[in-house]
């Protein structure tokens, strides 16, 4: 091994500093997290005065009730807005993917929402929502459909699903977008050739459309997926979390854990958990794209 | 105009003496530059304009005109919620500084109060801090106590302590060492809009006398006109939510700590007291019993029910003497019909004292921002630059700047600001300023620890979260917030 090294120690040589920017700015503050989140780190001290406390963190972590409530928040938040955004995308994509006047004007518009500025829709959004002079409720009481402005975010029962309404509308068009790309690659032929063996437009679909389309679908999902997991912006602004923890998500808690409260020990456990599970995600990510390319090169 | 007579009502005031006696108990060093022990709305005018200063003249002496030097500062600047008055007089601050010392390289920027905390901290961690800055006055003995300040009285830029409120240097001292100046100290009143009053049944130009009075009130106002009584705010990580909370649970007989007695010592966790569920329970029964204050409390600030009260959709809420100018400001932007209505509100604009407990004890948030110097080590470069921090603690904390930088929404941090002719000035052109100065004396600080900031923006909002949404009881809420100060006084994790 060695040897072989040596033999390509120009090549090494060439990737070199490139590797020791990703050792200071992604391998250091790895390690740092880690083992900050075997300290304690009381308000009253500096980072430098920390104590060692062991698995400390993770105990509390694990038994507090906090902990489940944040961890069942992130887990209907990702996979809420993972789902229906890709079902949304990919049911867009298949509409726009047949030739009709205003098409591209039509597909324009739908990406707006993805390329405007998150914090600007999410401020936006929470005026949309507001519970006393939002538009949706003036809309509706104006209507007579309610008696009064519905309560989107200052409940705890239907706060989380209003957050969600608001990423899937944010992050459908990046889905819409992929599977567009992926309806691309579908070869003309065999959906001629179905058509003249008598299958029906389900069955097109079904048969060929949807397995030429399997690995963008996992590369879209993991990459939603790992947005969503990782979601800060919109719970951020628009409720901080609240009201009484009921939009806190995994981000938004380490972040408050953090910097609000100082808990560098504790927001590092948690960032490691994150970690983890995220690396998870990754492994897939990376496992399909392998498998897309060994696809790639066998044909 | 309010016809209460504010002068009577503040001599009349039930606030402990105790209370008053923390405020105003500074060791004599010399005659006292304002004779705190006669504060009253009619005091504060007889010494307003009897006195010039010569700022330039007066920071020369600290740090020479023509010096050389480079600084950088971070300070709680002037938000979205502030009048557009604050805005010039900040920007005339910085030119002013540029003028005098034209020779320090000045690199200030400006941040929210909801935003600077946390960017300070985080600078501190990677020593990244700026030389000096401005924080509010929960800021102070946070980091006074980890050891990131440099100590810093009102003698080292010129000044003497008893130009201070006692109450604010309580907040700049920790462990008995003086480690920032005042710039600025605040008190708000009871605003409520008279029309709002008399369509609802209401006395129009009398405040809700106690806490008890606000919940009626809220009610009659809510169910005769359809509209939101009291500005209730509950936002967590949000100033604003303490600033209002607080009074009433002070006013009920409650508190964090015993924070609100003479000497506290912040031993006995008060906040599951009967008196404070009390004070939650007020709040309960407004926003869950009675419907009667905006469905939006729970992510609101300040800054949100400032357009529901110009549209005349919110009776009653508390705030600064600003809010008068911020109301003007927004009603010169307003357009068409909508100009008419915001005028009709802001002629029926009143304020008042902030309303007692039952126990006739009346209680504010003594707020403010302080001034501070940063140790070299915690500093980006590793140095900072003392000279170049005095002078611009000097401008800023003297009687001129620091009552021009707090003119609309705030009183000068040092107390001969009262004595200047802008004091006057202002005086005669802000309106309802005397309540705010009659405020004063019922100033209550947040306790002087370093886990403050954690009880006031995230402990006691959640507390009110979790009792406004049912996601806990009254009773439970208190106790689950009282368990987390404990925990948290505790060192737990």
């Amino acid at each position: 091994m060695l040897r072989k090294i040596w033999e390509h120690r120009a090549d090494y040589a060439y990737v070199l500093p490139a590797i020791a920017v990703m050792l200071i700015v992604i391998a250091y503050p790895i390690y740092y997290t880690v083992e900050l989140s075997f300290f304690n780190t009381p308000p009253g001290l500096q980072l430098r005065d920390k104590n060692f406390i062991g698995i400390d963190n993770y105990t509390a972590i694990l038994t507090s009730e906090v902990f489940w409530k944040v961890t069942w928040n992130t887990l209907i938040w990702t996979l809420g807005s993972t789902f229906i955004s890709f079902v949304l995308g990919f049911a867009t994509a298949l509409a726009l993917h047949r030739d009709f006047i205003g098409r591209g004007v039509l597909r324009a518009i739908l990406i707006i929402p993805w390329v405007i500025s998150a914090v600007a829709a999410s401020y936006i959004w929470k005026w949309i929502y507001h519970s006393d002079f939002g538009i949706i409720g003036a809309v509706l009481v104006q209507l007579g459909l309610a008696d009064r402005p519905p309560n989107f975010i200052d409940s705890v029962s239907t706060v989380l699903p209003s957050l969600i309404v608001v990423n899937i509308w944010r992050e459908f068009p990046f889905a819409m977008i992929m599977m567009m790309a992926g309806l691309q690659t579908v070869p003309d032929q065999l959906l001629r050739a179905a058509k003249v063996d008598g299958a029906n437009a389900w069955q097109r679909f079904w048969h060929v459309t949807f397995p030429h389309l399997r690995n963008v679908s996992t590369v879209t999902i993991l990459l939603l997926a790992v947005a969503n997991f990782n979601s800060f912006i919109i719970p951020w602004i628009m409720t901080g979390g609240g009201p009484s923890n009921a939009s806190h998500i995994w981000i938004t808690h380490i972040y408050e854990l953090a910097f609000g409260r100082q808990r560098w020990g504790v927001a590092s456990a948690y960032s490691v958990l994150l970690f983890l599970i995220l690396m998870s995600l990754g492994y897939f990510y990376v496992r399909a794209l392998s498998g897309n390319e060994r696809k790639d090169g066998s044909a | 105009m309010t016809r209460i007579t504010l002068g009577g009502a503040v001599l009349r005031g039930t606030v402990s003496t105790a209370l008053m006696a923390s405020l105003m108990s500074a060791p004599a060093l010399g005659a006292a530059p304002v004779d705190l022990s006669k504060w009253s709305p009619e005091y504060v005018r007889s010494i307003a304009g009897t006195q010039d200063f010569d700022t330039a003249a007066d920071c020369a002496k600290v740090t020479p005109l023509d010096y050389k030097g480079r600084l950088t500062f971070w300070y709680q600047g002037v938000f979205e919620g502030d009048p557009d008055l604050l805005r010039q007089y900040y920007k005339d601050f910085f030119e002013t500084f540029r003028k005098t010392y034209p020779n320090i390289q000045l690199e200030e920027q400006a941040l929210t109060y909801n935003d600077l905390l946390d960017k300070f901290r985080t600078a501190l961690l990677g020593n990244a801090a700026p030389m000096a800055v401005r924080l509010q006055i929960l800021g102070g003995t946070e980091f006074a106590s980890k050891g990131y300040l440099e100590p810093l009285k009102p003698e080292d830029v010129g000044y003497s302590t008893e130009d201070f409120w006692p109450g604010a240097m309580k907040a700049v001292t920790w462990d008995g060492v003086t480690y920032g100046i005042p710039t600025n100290n605040e008190t708000m009143a009871f605003i409520w809009n008279a029309d709002i009053f008399k369509r609802a049944g209401l006395d129009p130009d009398k405040a809700p006398a106690t806490w008890d009075d606000v919940v009626k009130y809220s009610k009659q106002i809510h169910d005769k006109l359809g509209i939101a009584g009291y500005g209730l705010v509950a936002r967590k990580n949000a100033g604003n939510t303490p600033y209002r909370f607080m009074p009433q649970l002070w006013a009920y007989g409650g508190g964090v700590f015993d924070e609100a007695t003479a000497n506290p010592t912040y031993k006995q966790i008060e906040l599951a007291s009967p008196q404070s569920k009390a004070a939650l329970q007020a709040s309960y029964d407004m926003y869950v019993r009675d419907k009667s204050v905006p469905v939006s409390a729970l992510t609101n600030q300040q800054a949100d029910n400032q357009p529901l009260f110009l549209a005349g959709q919110l009776g009653m809420m508390i705030s600064h003497p600003s809010d008068y100018n911020v109301m003007l400001d927004l009603q010169k932007k307003a357009t068409g019909t909508d100009k008419d209505k915001a005028q009709t509100v802001i002629d029926n604009m009143r304020y008042g004292l902030i309303p007692t407990g039952p126990d006739g004890k009346r209680a504010v948030v003594f707020g403010g921002s302080n001034i501070h110097i940063l140790k070299p080590e915690y500093v980006e470069g590793g140095k900072v630059d003392e000279p170049a921090a005095k002078a611009i603690i000097c401008m800023w904390t003297s009687p001129e700047w620091s009552l021009k930088m707090a003119y609309a929404g705030s009183n000068p941090g040092n107390l001969n600001g009262f004595k200047t002719k802008w004091m006057k000035e202002r005086l005669d052109s802000i309106k309802f300023l005397d309540v705010t100065t009659s405020m004063l004396p019922y100033g209550i600080p947040f306790p002087a620890l370093p886990q403050s900031p954690e009880i006031m923006n995230i402990i006691v909002p959640d507390m009110l979260q979790n009792a406004l949404t049912g996601a806990m009881t009254v009773d439970q809420a208190a106790d689950d917030a009282a368990k987390k100060v404990k925990d948290l006084m505790g060192g737990g994790l």
